[in-house]
């Protein structure tokens, strides 16, 4: 399995990620190497600002394609401030909570709907 | 017809009261020709311009509107704040006091052009009132996660934003009022819940960490909550008015009202306190091992 790696301040051009457009930039990356079976270095370096609007559609839309326990084994952050962690742990549970709901959700409208 | 404008327009209900009074004169004249006479006005609050504006831009569509009866000192304020050179084609002038945030518009689509101006409008200017530069950061981080808010959830035209530093006063003090005209909050939560719940009602479910009206696979949820956790931190305060709801959180307690009148859009202002000397760590900062972080 290859390695690649990706920084996040090159990919975005700027020293902060903060816009959603950013983070689907980086989302959209980060599941192009993964389904293409590699795994992935994401590089926070020279990043200094980083909110929870980048942080969703970077990683948390991950967790509408792959489960917790594959994006331990295939992603991996390097160069994350301590509290840029915090806000990078905020984001995942949040994303777990509303992918959980979404799927209950979309389950019981189905069977609403289809009666499965 | 003259639409006459109020002595004093602060950032508070009754300032909010009067720009929503402002909108409905405007919604109800059927003259083309509107003058927006500001001879009665003697205080106005600078960041307020960002709601102005933001009313201007729907009634434009339809009316000629003209500003009149502006006092010197007003008409220098909103000249180096850009407000008149934005809107009505005056000649800008430069801001030699280094204590505004200019009046801007930003398509929804140019989140490179939002960031480049908080950099240089904020927080690379050199007679920006002292600060640490953690407290820097945080504020930078609260006003994007408002501006990201405002681009996704509101679905409009143009976003607005205008500032205003007070290094005179005790604690020196800096008001940010962003503004979209697209969606309320209470029509967004109400088409999400599928309920009648008030201006306000709808604006505490929205600040309540994990709410969100989104549907799409990239969660939301958490912004509001972070901008008010740090705004309490800084002692500072924040204003929501959307729809008939008007909302506002100043150290120890929160105010709410149902207005009488409706905005149309969103207004959020929030001011910070830039005498904070605090360190801002983050809870939980250290022990998150990152091999197992999913």
């Amino acid at each position: 399995m290859k390695s690649e790696q990706l920084v996040v301040s090159e990919m975005i051009g700027v020293d902060m990620a903060v816009s959603t457009d950013d983070g689907e930039k980086i989302f959209q990356a980060i599941d192009q190497l993964l389904k293409n079976n590699s795994t992935v270095e994401l590089d926070f370096s020279k990043i200094t600002i980083m909110t929870t609007a980048f942080l969703n559609a970077a990683i948390g839309q991950l967790y509408s394609a792959y489960e917790g326990e594959q994006l331990n084994r295939l992603l991996v952050f390097k160069n994350l401030s301590p509290e840029n962690k915090v806000r990078v742990r905020q984001v995942v549970e949040r994303a777990k909570e509303y992918f959980a709901n979404k799927k209950g959700f979309e389950e019981s409208a189905n069977r609403a709907i289809y009666g499965e | 017809m003259k639409i006459q404008l109020p002595e004093n327009i602060n950032s508070d209900y009754t300032g909010y009261l009067h720009l929503m009074q402002l909108h409905e004169n405007l919604s109800n004249s059927h003259s083309h020709d509107v003058e927006l006479n500001f001879s009665h006005v003697k205080w106005i609050e600078a960041n307020l311009m960002a709601v102005i504006g933001a009313i201007l831009s729907i009634h434009k569509k339809s009316k000629k509107i003209t500003i009149e009866g502006l006092k010197p000192n007003h008409t220098d304020l909103f000249s180096r704040n850009q407000f008149l050179s934005t809107e009505f084609n005056h000649e800008r002038r430069v801001d030699s006091n280094q204590t505004i945030i200019p009046y801007k518009k930003f398509s929804p689509l140019a989140d490179q052009d939002f960031i480049r101006y908080i950099k240089e409008e904020l927080l690379n200017k050199p007679d920006f009132p002292k600060h640490t530069q953690k407290l820097g950061d945080k504020i930078a981080e609260s006003i994007f996660e408002l501006y990201e808010n405002a681009r996704t959830h509101g679905r409009c035209e143009h976003i607005y934003t205008c500032g205003q530093y007070y290094p005179n006063k005790t604690p020196k003090i800096l008001d940010i009022t962003i503004v979209d005209m697209g969606k309320t909050i209470k029509t967004n939560v109400n088409e999400y819940l599928k309920q009648g719940l008030s201006g306000v009602e709808a604006i505490e479910w929205a600040l309540k960490n994990g709410n969100t009206t989104k549907v799409d696979n990239i969660p939301g949820g958490l912004g509001l909550n972070i901008m008010f956790e740090f705004i309490q931190l800084n002692q500072g305060k924040v204003q929501i008015v959307s729809a008939d709801g008007f909302w506002e959180y100043k150290k120890p307690q929160t105010e709410t009202r149902i207005c009488d009148h409706s905005f149309p859009g969103t207004i959020v202002n929030i001011e910070f306190n830039l005498d904070d000397p605090a360190y801002y760590s983050l809870k939980q900062e250290r022990d998150i091992p990152l091999d197992d972080i999913f």
